[in-house]
């Protein structure tokens, strides 16, 4: 690790004037558990790490505005996994942090860390999409909130700008039953190999809304828009659920690497996806 | 009092290592110690053109820096190709070319960065059969070839063999790298007093062959070495050979004049350990009608990588699986390990077995369906029984084979010779609790059986294959014992405290064992090839019934009463007729409290009944006793993702005698956990000799929540020559669980693969494959 | 690089520390303080050797620096042993079975502690779940989830 300048702030105003005074040589640590990696791994070498835990109102999940959920962006994957709000309301969010990593690093990674560290695995990304949440930045230039689903630009790269930092994710209630699969190897630690977030609205067995995205299959989460549209108009009947998900796996743009092959991910988006909505029709 | 002997007894070392009491290697700290790092190669095949480590010299802590101008000018390593640092040419990813001792971990590193080294990038080989090639770049020039070794045992004759069969199998074998992932790191400690005599705190294996070669390699008589072994956080074969890593902390501790610890990162350790040998194998068997196996034909290609280390000589045990374990009349092992620009290879638990074991268990039951048989009964038709002389010369003692087969056979439901293999008969009931929504009619079920061979009774593969044992008694009755075997978690320690009890009629706790310092203990060749608690339980069994016949000649002089009519009670002396008893400690003192005294110190060295193998024909009895065991897997496989999830799987192991139950049951479960890891998802990849997944992230070891329903029986056939009748179990565990978890898939869904880990992927495609081929 | 001072209280006992702000917690613990309970087995949040318990959550120690702990209570193998007891779930695993080379031990220990105090009853699956971010390489893990599942079963129900 090379040397840099500590800081733990304790209001937001002096934690962007820290990252503004730095013009982009700092780095903000939340949970750590990405940041550090890349830290001992030397891929990393920032002038000043700014600790942004002591900050109010970047902490915890609460019920809000038209029974919005907030989940500030240091809420813990384990606190999402856990909250009886979250496991109530918003299952499909609970089983996806549920997936992630240990114990050990759910209790320290943080929603705000997933989605910054913007990885096209992460596993939170898909499923907060599909529910159309939004996030809420903060800067040198004040407030904008931004739907997440534009949050992403590349691989390791969000939409924040220099100062900026995200504060909260705006998750509204869902339109419909919701769900999030993930193909993995083994059953916890891994990352994802695929991942899908699903959520559906029916009205009398009628698919009035669908959300398909899809993690891991492109440099960013890929919200599969010809799969949503093959979805919406009609009933949610076999051949409708098989031919969105043969499309959702066109749509992907997967890669080969050393977990998966581009023939692979896209076999298990097509199962997945069907997998998937063949629950969301049940529930 | 109950014998000690069988009792499911607690490690002695476990409550401190439950309170965090426990000294590790990565917990040594020595007075002015200095932190080592080595620098690896940028290329996998390189000419270095020169080492420039002025600038790391100037960095403000920096200690010492060596490179291969500092090598002493033996050769180390089991090929006695290795050297400390590369001068010439680096022929690995993993070559140290210069080595660092600084004040902090941080400025060791800071240092590697500022040492500036040209490279002549040189055409790299990555696969051993290009390797053999004529005209093939040579990774050690001196030797001419790249082929380092070359086996050829037979017995029978294959052509008869061949004319012999009804059916026959044959197919084309796959498999990996694998790591130890020991939850520890290598660490040692490097630290020379002021007559330059060295002591080396290390987590090794074999500290008297480690002793040898480190002195030999330093330029040091032997006796200047001194290996003191910490704690050990796993080891499983990484600690059986001297790696470069040890000389550069002994190197570098000189040149600094303080002592130096070089420990990996687990990034290193995937690295830099070595690694099980990918093999190439192909097998062709056959077996006639009424289920006779014929003859057995084998090849195997080893990819040992850029150096030599005891990787290399597993084809003697792969040998073994392919010529014994069954009654097979004509056989031919071939097999060439072979230099590469890969990572090197070394032992890793099963040594070689986990491989054979894979292509001959699979191929029985490939054999099995092409005769209609039940693949229990065709296993119990061919299997090795008590009492017999394999063609190798294996002379066979205690086998309890067969009934292994029969426990597991009976715990999945199998009633021998009535069952038939039926692909994707079974289905899952319910849903499982997963990622991946799996329903029901997604997941097909099957089970599959294989067996295992293994030494439990040592394996002769130096000149020596003995330990020896002290055991003291001190004025209070407490009991050393001074071993020269090596406690690297397995539980030796307490085995071995269990046969010292049991002679000596004292309690457990009053046992203290001691095993750790070479200038302490007598001579041990190592813990490997699952022979501690036959070898090192022997010498411990003689040790302690000679102290005991020393308690009794003084007790004789005190009572009065012939020697021979005393026992060993309750800590206490006592006549066999029972109207007299002396507390041992009271013993202990009248024997030494007086002129002309002695002390009780017995001894014990045990060396068994076997042989080398010929070095041409390969034949002879390698080890005393041979442990068997069967084991079955039932899994459950997606066949729209191809996961595979092993619900239950069942291993009996015959052990001879379980001294420890517990232990034993843990030696089993563990290998079973590495056996899965095998199976399904433990792969370290290698491309272009550069590890892809140097992390516990994509090194994938099974965890607590992927793990089955593990089931062990214990089968005992009371050794002849083990100590109370005990065989060694280390190894046997992991090695079947490959093939019955193969053999399952198959029963599933009609797949069978050849290669590991069976990944999701693997068996997707796999499964692809055939139903376009059905469908053809 | 400015120093950081350093409050931290570990097993009861409250430490003031000057430290490189790049030290880790795992590091701080086992240079400074010689709690070498504490395992660094792979110091990339993989393993779990290192967990503690940090104001009574469990974490993995080589992924937080210790500066961002300024003020916390941590818990490790070393104070979890009260009065010369052994601690009913380091009990457990010495009578079952449970410990074979012991690098896992201490950070097994740490989970299993955090697992039962949210959960005194956990089902074996649960038990699995919760120890998956600690590696064992020697037990099979059989023996350790059979020792977390009988002290719950010595919780009164």
């Amino acid at each position: 690790m090379k040397p840099f300048d500590y800081f733990a702030p304790q209001t937001l105003s002096n934690a962007i004037e820290l990252l503004t005074r730095y013009n982009g040589e700092a780095r903000v640590v939340a949970g750590g558990t990405d940041l550090l990696l890349k830290l001992k791994a030397g891929t990393l070498a920032p002038q000043a790490v700014i600790n942004i835990k002591r900050i109010p109102e970047l902490q915890g999940l609460s019920e809000g505005f038209n029974s919005h959920l907030t989940l500030g962006a240091l809420t813990t994957l384990e606190e999402i996994r856990r909250s009886p709000i979250v496991r109530e309301q918003y299952p499909a969010l609970a089983h996806a942090a549920s997936t992630m990593a240990s114990m050990q690093i759910r209790n320290l990674a943080t929603v705000g860390g997933n989605l910054c560290n913007a990885a096209p695995s992460a596993d939170l990304a898909p499923i907060l999409i599909a529910f159309g949440s939004i996030a809420h930045v903060t800067g040198p230039n004040g407030d904008r909130m931004l739907p997440l689903e534009i949050f992403f630009v590349g691989p390791g790269v969000s939409d924040l700008k220099r100062g900026e930092l995200l504060v909260s994710i705006e998750v509204p209630r869902p339109i419909g039953p919701a769900t999030y699969l993930k193909c993995s190897p083994r059953r916890c630690m891994d990352i994802a190999v695929v991942g899908v977030g699903l959520v559906i609205h029916l009205d009398n067995n009628l698919c009035t809304d669908a959300r398909v995205i899809l993690g891991a299959v492109a440099p960013t989460p890929l919200r599969a828009r010809r799969a949503e549209a093959e979805l919406i108009g009609g009933p949610l009947n076999p051949d409708r659920i098989d031919r969105a998900a043969k499309i959702a796996a066109e749509e992907s743009k997967p890669i080969d690497d050393m977990r998966g092959t581009a023939w692979y991910r896209r076999q298990m988006i097509e199962v997945l996806t069907r997998r998937g909505l063949q629950h969301l029709i049940v529930m | 009092m109950s014998s000690a002997i069988g009792q499911r007894q607690p490690k002695l070392d476990a409550p401190d290592k439950a309170t965090g009491r426990t000294v590790y290697g990565h917990d040594v700290r020595l007075p002015g110690m200095l932190h080592g790092q080595s620098l690896y190669s940028r290329y996998p095949h390189a000419r270095i053109l020169n080492v420039d480590i002025s600038r790391a010299l100037k960095l403000p802590g920096v200690k010492a820096i060596i490179t291969a101008a500092d090598n002493p000018p033996t050769k180390f390593g089991y090929g006695k190709d290795n050297t400390p640092l590369k001068g010439d040419v680096v022929r690995s990813l993993r070559d140290e070319v210069a080595a660092v001792a600084a004040i902090d971990p941080d400025i060791a590193a800071e240092a590697l960065e500022l040492i500036e080294v040209e490279y002549e990038p040189l055409e790299a080989l990555f696969d051993a059969a290009a390797a053999l090639k004529d005209g093939a770049p040579l990774i050690h020039a001196e030797r001419g070839t790249n082929r380092f070794s070359h086996f050829n045992y037979t017995h029978g004759d294959l052509e008869q063999g061949e004319r012999d069969s009804d059916v026959i199998a044959e197919a084309d074998y796959e498999l990996p790298y694998v790591a130890h992932a020991a939850l520890e790191t290598s660490v040692v400690i490097a630290s020379f007093d002021h007559r330059g005599h060295l002591t080396l705190y290390s987590t090794t294996q074999i500290p008297f062959l480690l002793q040898r070669d480190l002195s030999e390699a330093l330029g040091l008589e032997g006796s200047d070495v001194r290996i003191i072994q910490t704690a050990i956080g796993g080891a499983f074969g990484r600690g059986l050979d001297i790696y470069p890593f040890e000389p550069i902390a002994a190197l570098l501790a000189r040149k600094a004049g303080q002592p130096v610890r070089l420990s990996f990162s687990r990034h290193e350790e995937f690295l830099a350990a070595p690694v099980r040998q990918p093999v190439k194998a192909h097998i062709r068997a056959g077996a006639t009608r009424d289920g006779q196996i014929t003859f057995r034909d084998v090849y195997a290609l080893l990819d040992i990588g850029a150096y030599v280390s005891w990787g290399s000589v597993t084809p003697l045990v792969m040998m073994e699986t392919t010529a014994s374990l069954y009654r097979v009349p004509h056989v031919r092992f071939t097999a060439d390990c072979v230099y590469t620009n890969n990572p090197i290879t070394g032992a890793v638990r099963g040594y070689g077995n986990p491989q054979s074991t894979f292509w001959v268990e699979t191929t029985m039951d490939r054999l099995a369906e092409a005769l209609q048989l039940d693949p229990i009964d065709f296993r119990l038709r061919n299997a090795n029984r008590p009492n017999e002389e394999t063609p190798q010369g294996l002379k066979i003692t205690s086998c309890g084979l067969k009934e292994c087969l029969e426990a597991v056979a009976a715990r999945a439901d199998v009633e021998v010779g009535s069952w038939k293999m039926e692909v994707g008969k079974r289905v899952a009931s319910k849903s499982p609790v997963s990622n991946l929504q799996s329903p029901t009619s997604n997941l097909k079920r099957g089970i599959g059986f294989a067996s295992t061979l293994n030494v439990g009774g040592g394996a002769r593969i130096y000149r020596s294959d003995g330990c020896g044992a002290t055991v003291k008694i001190d004025d209070f009755g407490h009991v050393s014992l001074i071993t020269g075997s090596t406690e690297i978690g397995q539980g030796s320690e307490t085995v071995l405290a269990q046969i010292v009890a049991e002679v000596l009629g004292v309690k457990i706790e009053d046992i203290n064992v001691l095993n750790s310092d070479t200038d302490v203990k007598p001579w041990d060749v190592g813990v490997h090839a699952s022979r501690t608690t036959f070898i090192a339980g022997n010498a411990a069994q003689l040790a302690a019934l000679d102290a005991r016949q020393q308690v009794f000649e003084t007790a004789s002089q005190m009572l009065g009463v012939a020697p021979d009519q005393f026992a060993m009670r309750g800590g206490d002396v006592v006549t066999l007729s029972g109207d007299k008893s002396i507390e041992l400690g009271k013993v202990a003192r009248a024997r030494h409290f007086r002129a002309g005294g002695q002390i009780i110190s017995g001894e014990g060295f045990y060396d068994p009944p076997t042989q080398l193998v010929d070095k041409d024909s390969y034949k002879g009895n390698i080890s005393a006793a041979y442990g068997f065991g069967a084991q079955m897997a039932e899994v459950e496989v997606d066949t729209e993702t191809g996961h595979v999830r092993v619900l239950r799987l069942v291993c009996a192991n015959d052990v001879g005698r379980a001294i420890n139950p517990m232990a034993v049951e843990g030696q089993m479960e563990g290998g079973a956990q590495m056996g899965l890891g095998y199976a399904l998802t433990e792969e370290l990849i290698v491309k272009e000799g550069r590890v892809l997944n140097p992390d516990f992230h994509d090194y994938r070891l099974f965890t607590s929540a992927d793990m089955p329903k593990l089931e062990t029986i214990i089968v005992e056939t009371d050794d002849p020559q083990g100590p109370f009748g005990a065989k060694g179990v280390g190894e046997m565990g992991g090695t079947p669980t490959a093939a019955a978890i193969a053999n399952a898939i198959y029963d599933a869904i009609g797949v069978r693969l050849t290669t590991v880990p069976m990944t999701p992927e693997r068996v997707l495609r796999a499964l692809i494959e055939k139903e376009d081929c059905d469908t053809c | 690089m400015a120093k950081f001072h350093l409050t931290l209280t570990v097993n009861d006992e409250t430490h003031e520390l000057l430290i490189d702000p790049r030290r880790t917690l795992l590091n701080v613990l086992r240079n400074d303080l010689n709690l070498r309970g504490v395992h660094r087995g792979c110091d990339s949040g993989e393993c779990g050797a290192c967990t503690v318990l940090v104001n009574g959550s469990p974490i993995s120690s080589c992924m937080r620096l210790a500066a961002d702990c300024d003020g916390a209570d941590v818990l490790t193998v070393e104070g979890v042993a009260a009065n010369g007891e052994l601690h009913p779930v380091q009990r457990a695993l010495v009578d079952h079975g449970g410990i074979q080379c012991g690098f896992c031990t201490p950070g097994m220990i740490m989970a299993s502690i955090a697992l039962l105090k949210e959960n005194p009853r956990p089902t074996e699956d649960e038990v699995r779940f919760s120890l998956a971010g600690n590696l064992c390489r020697c037990t099979g893990y059989k023996k350790i989830v059979e020792a977390v599942l009988s002290v719950a079963e010595a919780v009164k129900p």
